[in-house]
C-alpha cells in the first residue's frame, strides 16, 4: 500500500513539476474595441473541453473610432488570420510582431498591412534619442495611439508585449517564426 | 437763412447716410450670420434638399446644373478610403474622373480569409479609374488604377496597379503614372512600385502617399518623373490656393505643419493638444480658402487661420458624439470667404443597422448645418473635388 501511494504521488509530483508549456493549448486572441489608448486585449486558451484559461493587457489601436479611416482610425471588428511572426522584424515596424490578414471595414474600405507590436528596435531593444515621440522607444502612455494596428506597452520588465509575446509561445506550443497561417486567430468585437 | 438750413441739412444728411453706411458696412462684413466665428456646438438640421456641391452615389453623379448623371460604374473607394477624392474634377470643369471597385468574389468582414476559403494570392477586386464628361460620355481611364489628380492643364495623375487584381496578402504595388489627356500615353513619375496613393497636385509639383507597414503613411513630392523627395512623415490636410504651400499633420495626428512644398521648408506649427481649445487629433483631407483651412478633428471640424509665418486655431466646431460617433470626413469650404463648409459624415453600423453616408452643409458663423437623406455606407457618397476649378487649394 506505501509503495501504490508512493507511486501515485511520484506520478503526481512528475506531473506537475511538468512545466505548462509543454502542453499545446488552442490559443488565440480578442481584442475589445473601448477607446483608442485603452482597450483589453485577451490571450485565451482552451486547457479541457469547456475550460479557458485567459490573460488580458491595456492595448491600443487608432487613433479616431471610424475603421475606415485609413491609417487613422481603429480597426475593424471581425475574426483575423494571423499571416506571420517574428521576433526581430526590421521594418517600419520592428522587433516582436504578428502579422494580421487585411480587413474591409464596414463601407468596403481595405485595411492593410496590420500588426500587433510595440515601439523596440529590431533587436527587441528601446532607442529614445530624444526628449519627444521615438519610435522605437515606449515613451508612455501616448504610444498607445496608432495608424490602425493593435500596439502593447513595451515599459516594465517583463514587458506587456514580452508577456503577450512568451505568452502566445507558451500556451500555443507554436515557436513558428516567419509567414505562416493560423486560422481566426484574432478577434476584434465592439 | 434758407442757404443756412440748406447747409445744416447737408451736414446732418451727409451724417445720417454715413452712419446708415457704417452699419450696412459692419452688417455686411458681420452681420448676415449675426457674428464673427466663435467655437462651439454645430446644430444640425435635416433638410438639406439640393446641396450646393456635385456629388457622386452609386451609379450616379449629381450635379445643382444638370441633376443626375448615369455613370459607367458604380464608384467605391474601397483602395483609397479617404486619403484621396472617389471623384475629381477637371480644372475645366468639363470632367469627372472617379474611382471604381470591381468584386471578384464576396469577401464578408466579420469572417476572416480561412473561413471564407480565401487563399493567400487569390484576386479579390480590381479597381479602375473612369472619367465621365459632360455629354455623358464614360471611359475606362485604366484596369488596376485609382486616387486621380487634374493639374491646372489637364493632366491626370493616378496610381496603376503592377497587376491589376488586388490580392489576398499581398500588398498592392502600383507606380504614380501622369497622363497628358484622358487617351494620353502613362508617364512613370515614381521609380519603384510601392504601395502609393495620389493626393494632389500643388501646381506642376504632385503630391502623393507612400502607404507603409501598419499603414504608415508618407507624404512624397514629385517634382517630375524619377524626380521625388519625401515632404513629410504624416498625411496631407490641403494645398494652398497658391499651390505653393501645403498644411500637412504629423503621424500622431496632434501637430500641423505648413511647408513649402519647393523646398520642404516649414513656414509655421501648431500643436492641437495645446491649441485653445484643446484637441486630441485633426485629421487629413480637408481644404485650404484664402488663409483658411477646415480639417475634420477629434470634436468635429477645426479651422485653422494661416498667416505669414505663423498658424493658429481659430475655431473648433464640435458634433454630437452620440450622433456622429465617426466625425466627418473629407470637409470642403463651399464659399470663397470661407464661411461654408460641406462634408460628409459617416455613422457606422449599430445594433443591426446598416452603415450610413450622408452630406452635411455647414455655416460657420451660424453653427448650423443641413444635413442631406441618407445614403447605404457602400454606396459611397461624397462630394466631387472641385478644388481645381476653384480658387480652393487641392484637397
Amino acid at each position: 500500500m506505501k509503495i501504490r501511494a508512493l507511486v501515485a504521488a511520484t506520478v503526481l509530483a512528475a506531473a506537475l513539476s511538468i512545466p505548462a508549456n509543454a502542453f499545446a493549448y488552442l490559443t488565440w486572441f480578442e481584442f475589445t474595441r473601448q477607446s483608442n489608448s485603452s482597450s483589453p486585449l485577451t490571450m485565451a486558451w482552451q486547457y479541457g473541453p469547456g475550460f479557458y484559461g485567459t490573460q488580458t493587457w491595456r492595448a491600443g489601436s487608432g487613433v479616431s473610432t471610424d475603421a475606415c479611416w485609413v491609417g487613422h482610425g481603429w480597426l475593424p471588428t471581425g475574426y483575423y488570420d494571423l499571416k506571420g511572426h517574428w521576433d526581430n522584424y526590421n521594418g517600419t515596424i520592428r522587433g516582436r510582431v504578428f502579422y494580421l490578414q487585411d480587413k474591409t471595414c464596414w463601407n468596403g474600405t481595405w485595411r492593410t498591412q496590420l500588426f500587433i507590436h510595440s515601439e523596440e528596435t529590431a533587436d527587441q531593444g528601446q532607442y529614445c534619442p530624444t526628449a519627444g515621440d521615438d519610435p522605437y522607444c515606449w515613451d508612455g502612455p501616448s504610444d498607445y495611439y496608432s495608424n490602425g494596428c493593435i500596439k502593447v506597452s513595451r515599459a516594465g520588465n517583463p514587458s506587456d508585449l514580452r508577456l503577450v509575446h512568451d505568452g502566445w509561445h507558451g500556451k500555443s506550443g507554436d515557436y513558428r517564426h516567419g509567414y505562416f497561417t493560423i486560422n481566426n486567430w484574432l478577434y476584434v468585437r465592439g | 437763412m434758407k442757404r443756412v438750413f440748406g447747409a445744416r441739412a447737408t451736414v446732418a444728411a451727409l451724417t445720417i447716410g454715413a452712419g446708415v453706411a457704417a452699419a450696412l458696412a459692419i452688417f455686411g462684413v458681420f452681420g448676415a450670420h449675426g457674428a464673427v466665428p466663435r467655437t462651439g456646438p454645430l446644430s444640425v438640421r435635416t433638410g438639406l434638399k439640393s446641396p450646393p456641391v456635385s456629388f457622386v452615389r452609386g451609379d450616379g453623379l449629381f450635379t445643382s446644373k444638370s441633376g443626375r448623371s448615369q455613370l459607367g460604374a458604380a464608384v467605391s473607394g474601397a483602395i483609397i478610403g479617404p486619403l484621396s477624392p472617389v471623384a475629381v474634377r477637371s480644372s475645366d470643369g468639363k470632367l469627372v474622373a472617379y474611382n471604381t471597385w470591381q468584386k471578384l468574389r464576396p469577401v464578408d468582414d466579420e469572417r476572416s480569409f480561412s473561413e471564407q476559403a480565401i487563399r493567400d494570392g487569390d484576386a479579390l477586386g480590381i479597381p479602375s479609374l473612369r472619367v465621365h464628361d459632360d455629354a455623358g460620355n464614360d471611359v475606362l481611364v485604366a484596369r488596376g488604377a485609382y486616387s486621380a489628380a487634374w493639374s491646372q492643364d489637364g493632366a491626370l495623375a493616378f496610381a496603376k496597379g503592377v497587376y491589376p487584381e488586388f490580392r489576398a496578402g499581398r500588398t498592392y504595388n502600383a507606380q504614380i503614372v501622369v497622363r497628358r489627356g484622358v487617351h494620353g500615353h502613362d508617364v512613370a513619375w515614381t521609380t519603384e512600385p510601392a504601395h502609393y496613393v495620389v493626393y494632389a497636385w500643388a501646381g506642376d509639383r504632385l503630391l502623393f502617399y507612400h502607404v507603409g507597414l501598419g499603414e504608415k503613411l508618407e507624404l512624397f513630392v514629385a517634382d517630375g518623373p524619377g524626380k521625388l523627395r519625401p515632404l513629410a512623415d504624416g498625411s496631407a490636410i490641403a494645398v494652398s490656393p497658391d499651390a505653393t504651400r501645403v498644411a500637412v499633420l504629423s503621424e500622431d495626428a496632434t501637430n500641423v505643419r505648413v511647408l513649402e512644398v519647393a523646398s520642404g521648408s516649414e513656414l509655421s506649427w501648431l500643436d492641437v493638444t495645446t491649441a485653445t481649445p484643446p484637441l486630441k487629433w485633426l485629421a487629413y483631407s480637408g481644404s485650404w480658402v484664402g488663409d483658411h483651412i477646415v480639417a475634420p478633428a477629434s470634436a468635429g471640424l477645426a479651422v485653422l487661420h494661416v498667416s505669414s509665418g505663423s498658424l493658429e486655431l481659430e475655431q473648433v466646431l464640435s458634433l454630437d458624439q452620440s450622433e456622429f460617433p465617426a466625425g466627418v470626413q473629407q470637409p470642403r469650404f463651399t464659399d470663397a470667404a470661407g464661411n461654408e463648409i460641406a462634408a460628409t459624415a459617416d455613422i457606422p453600423p449599430a445594433n443591426g443597422r446598416a452603415g450610413v453616408s450622408f452630406l452635411l452643409q455647414c455655416d460657420r458663423i451660424a453653427r448650423t448645418c443641413d444635413r442631406g437623406a441618407p445614403a447605404p455606407a457602400n454606396e459611397w457618397l461624397r462630394q466631387v473635388d472641385e478644388s481645381a476649378t476653384s480658387g480652393e487649394g487641392g484637397h
